[in-house]
């Protein structure tokens, strides 16, 4: 009864917001192209310092962020500040996971599992981590990044935890890739902020737009993302599979 | 190398080295918090770029009188808090450290996305604190309603970037005034409630009763004071320089704050419980600075904000310590305990009686600003409640302080006629800091034109046209 | 349309909110909750045959009729803030369910001797 009201609620709720909302924002009908005034232009163009209105695939060089993928560029160049704290989120939640499990956990005697198996996931796992390097180095070229990638890797690991019930990460030396990502993340910013002026400013010539080495310190930053973020999601991971055979 | 950044970047990379470093965790804390206070100092104001793209594209810092003032009062507190408690820390380095940069970041950033970035580093290094507590079921309501707040205030700014196509404060604020209140309606009203989760406006401040009255002698001032410090002063830059918007919304957020006010205080007033108390009037006087906020009185809503917190962070290390030594902080078993600490209790009296608002005390600036302000905008609802609330407010500090003070009471037998044993509340060395504190409260009552000078470097703050109004000047006006 | 569908997918994880107090389906509610936030995001980058924001062999100048990248950045910070709480969230719950046995917070908050 009581769900029924709160059902009935939420209805008259749900119209009631459609229609305040539909004041700031059109529901049914998309613009056929971007709005002159939205920042966006700038990232598009990479005209936000320099003074170009057109960048050229393989041909515009020098380029005040090189990165062909213009997501990756708003990542990890324009709003670059925000993915230092969203890594730090990601960072805090894994150690909240670590405090709250505490480091008791010894692997209880798991589900034997059969040799095909094992033997499957050890070649995928080897793939998985391949295709998750490809991820993230490759992020100012292609869709991806250090997110994805690192997510890959944590699910590489993943794998190998639920197909063998020998394997155990070894959560100190994951936690020590973490720690020295993240200290090199700010690192960077700090040497950014030393030889430009501005933290986490780019100090590496940016090359041409679209070459796998170009793009300053995207490629840099990005490597260092995906190590951190492979490296935080494997320890929550492995933290969870513990708690699960301890409890 | 005064940049604003590090004192965001500083704590991260330390917090970063700590899990490299383990056993040093809790000495890099407190280098860490040393170096942001003291760095806190020689900020000056202005705009720091990051990464070298110009707003609205990057994300900048942005340094303002109000900025600073945060600032620098945010860090002490925390240095304060973390010093005085610093035996409780424990594991809890890590999570501190980067909850001290998420506050920093809130305070400093001039972006609204990022804001909200820096507000999540907040928030989930309170849940993981808030845990500490035995009685942890609260926490879930804390992230529950925390993460129903963040997504209410992620949709909020993405329909003000769809309405001016920018996330950069001062390139909102500078479009806004293009847009009808229609538009605007919703995209503030989310961001209100956002905020508002972490101000503890009223009805999105559920979790605080669980997790406040749980909390340590660590946990407990670090929430009421610092975090809370924080959100209210993001608000106020958000509401007062950012969003200020038509009448009809500053009705709504106005009625909702008053609410707040009122609920709160009222609430206060029918505790047992010291924290109890503590966390009503907390919610109390956060509707109030909010509603200030609103209306426009900047000024003196950031010297009662300043009172606040720092009554706020006396009273809750010394009420962590009731629960840590006499397993219980109902008042009314604590009879007479301030009789075995004197010196505790001089300063627990201080910061309640600023908050009563006794002249001398700076809590009593504050309020006689508050009202001076009031009464000079030709506005007499919002002085008759506070007024109203002020008695009330009154009556439940004396009636507390009365109890902890007064030794014995009729049926309760016990050794000499108290009724609590003797127990050493707080060590010398956090029982003299709770002193210079309260001498701090009491020197920005006696000294009010140096506070004006400190607090105002003599310009309005947030550029608002209200102006400051020191006893001197009242009288002179009259 | 896709925008209508994101809100009610709020909606939805609001009702779940308010309708249940399980830690774990209040965990998945709020999971739909920012899901429906995400997709809002992603929809108010949408330009009608725009494509994606990356410069290509085939797609090679930035003057193309691209969808707006902004959009899409925030939404994968939006992701991982997502994530991280529902995995501080989901541990949350395990320890809550090793020291009361059951995952109704109703329930644990009869239990306590307030």
């Amino acid at each position: 009864m009581k769900k029924i009201f709160i059902g009935i609620f939420v209805i008259a709720f749900s119209v009631v917001f459609l229609l305040a909302i539909s004041n700031s924002v059109d529901l049914f009908t998309y613009n056929d192209s971007l709005s002159s005034d939205s920042v966006s232009n700038g990232y598009i163009n990479k005209n936000v310092t320099k003074n170009q209105s057109e960048v050229i695939f393989n041909e515009t060089t020098d380029a005040e962020t090189g990165s062909a993928n213009i997501v990756t560029s708003i990542i990890v160049n324009y709003r670059s500040f925000d993915t230092l704290g969203e890594v730090t989120v990601l960072f805090l939640s894994a150690i909240g996971v670590s405090l709250l499990f505490g480091s008791t956990g010894k692997l209880a005697e798991r589900k034997k599992s059969g040799f095909i198996l094992r033997t499957a996931a050890r070649i995928i796992f080897p793939m998985l981590l391949v295709t998750g390097t490809y991820l993230f180095t490759h992020g100012h070229l292609t869709p991806g990044g250090g997110f994805p990638g690192g997510a890959m890797i944590a699910a590489s690991f993943l794998l190998l935890y639920l197909a063998d019930e020998k394997f155990v990460t070894a959560i100190e030396k994951i936690k020590l890739v973490e720690g020295s990502a993240g200290t090199l993340y700010v690192l960077i910013g700090i040497t950014g902020l030393v030889t430009g002026g501005y933290f986490l400013a780019n100090f590496i010539p940016t090359g041409t737009v679209g070459q796998l080495i170009s793009s300053g310190i995207i490629p840099l930053i990005y490597v260092l993302i995906g190590l951190k973020v492979g490296a935080e999601i494997t320890s929550v991971v492995s933290r969870y599979l513990q708690e699960e055979v301890t409890s | 190398m005064n940049n604003p950044v590090l004192l965001i970047v500083i704590p991260l990379l330390l917090a970063f080295l700590s899990v490299i470093i383990k056993k040093a965790g809790k000495w890099l804390l407190l280098v860490g918090l040393l170096f942001n206070t003291a760095l806190a100092f020689f900020i000056t104001t202005g705009e720091t770029i990051i990464g070298g793209f110009a707003p609205p594209y990057g994300i900048n810092l942005v340094v303002d009188q109000f900025t600073l003032v945060g600032v620098i009062l945010i860090n002490t507190l925390m240095l304060i808090t973390i010093v005085v408690s610093f035996d409780l820390v424990g594991k809890y380095s890590i999570v501190l450290l980067t909850a001290l940069a998420g506050i920093n970041g809130m305070l400093l950033t001039g972006d609204l996305f990022n804001l909200f970035v820096f507000m999540e580093i907040t928030v989930i290094a309170a849940y993981i604190l808030s845990a500490q507590a035995k009685k942890y079921h609260h926490t879930i309501t804390y992230l529950v309603i925390g993460s129903v707040g963040s997504v209410l205030y992620l949709l909020g700014i993405i329909l003000l970037y769809n309405l001016t196509g920018s996330l950069n404060m001062a390139d909102v604020a500078a479009k806004l005034p293009l847009l009808t209140t229609k538009e605007l309606l919703v995209p503030v009203l989310l961001i209100f409630i956002g905020i508002g989760v972490e101000v503890k406006l009223m009805p999105v401040s559920g979790w605080v009763k669980g997790v406040y009255s749980n909390a340590n002698r660590l946990i407990a001032p670090l929430f009421a004071s610092v975090i809370a410090g924080t959100a209210l002063f993001v608000f106020g830059k958000l509401f007062v320089s950012v969003l200020p918007v038509s009448d009809t919304l500053t009705l709504l957020m106005l009625i909702m704050s008053v609410m707040t006010f009122v609920f709160g205080e009222f609430a206060a007033f029918n505790q047992k419980r010291v924290k109890n108390i503590l966390l009503y009037s907390s919610i109390g006087q956060a509707g109030l600075v909010t509603a200030l906020f609103i209306s426009g009185l900047v000024y003196a809503a950031v010297i009662l904000l300043i009172s606040n917190v720092i009554s706020k962070l006396i009273m809750f290390t010394i009420a962590g310590a009731f629960t840590e030594k006499y397993e219980t902080d109902d008042y009314e078993s604590l009879n007479g305990v301030f009789v075995h600490n004197k010196f505790t209790g001089i300063a627990f009296t201080i910061a309640a009686l600023s908050m009563a608002g006794i002249p001398l005390l700076i809590g009593f600036y504050a309020k006689l600003n508050i009202l001076i302000g009031f009464f000079q905008a030709q506005n007499y609802v919002l002085p008759a409640i506070i007024l109203l609330m002020a008695i009330v407010e009154g009556a439940y500090i004396i009636k507390l302080l009365l109890a902890l003070w007064a030794p014995g009471k009729e049926g309760q037998v016990s050794e000499k006629s108290f009724a609590v044993e003797k127990k050493q509340l707080l060590s010398v060395k956090n029982t003299i800091i709770c002193l210079i504190v309260a001498l701090v409260i009491i020197a920005g009552g006696v000294l009010i034109d140096i506070t004006e000078k400190v607090v105002t470097d003599g310009q309005p703050l947030l550029g608002d046209q209200s102006p400051s109004f020191t006893i001197s000047q009242s009288k002179g006006g009259e | 349309m896709i925008r209508v569908a994101s809100l009610l997918l709020l909606m939805i994880g609001l009702y779940g909110l308010l309708s249940t107090r399980n830690v774990i389906k209040m965990i998945i509610s709020i999971n739909i909750m920012e899901l429906g936030v995400n997709i809002f995001i992603v929809s108010i980058g949408f330009v009608t045959n725009g494509v994606a924001p990356i410069l290509t062999s085939q797609v090679n100048s930035s003057l193309s009729n691209f969808v707006d990248p902004l959009p899409q950045a925030l939404v994968l910070t939006s992701i991982v803030i997502g994530l991280g709480i529902t995995a501080l969230g989901l541990a949350f719950a395990r320890k809550l369910y090793k020291k009361y046995g059951t995952y109704d917070l109703a329930k644990i908050g009869g239990m306590k001797d307030e």
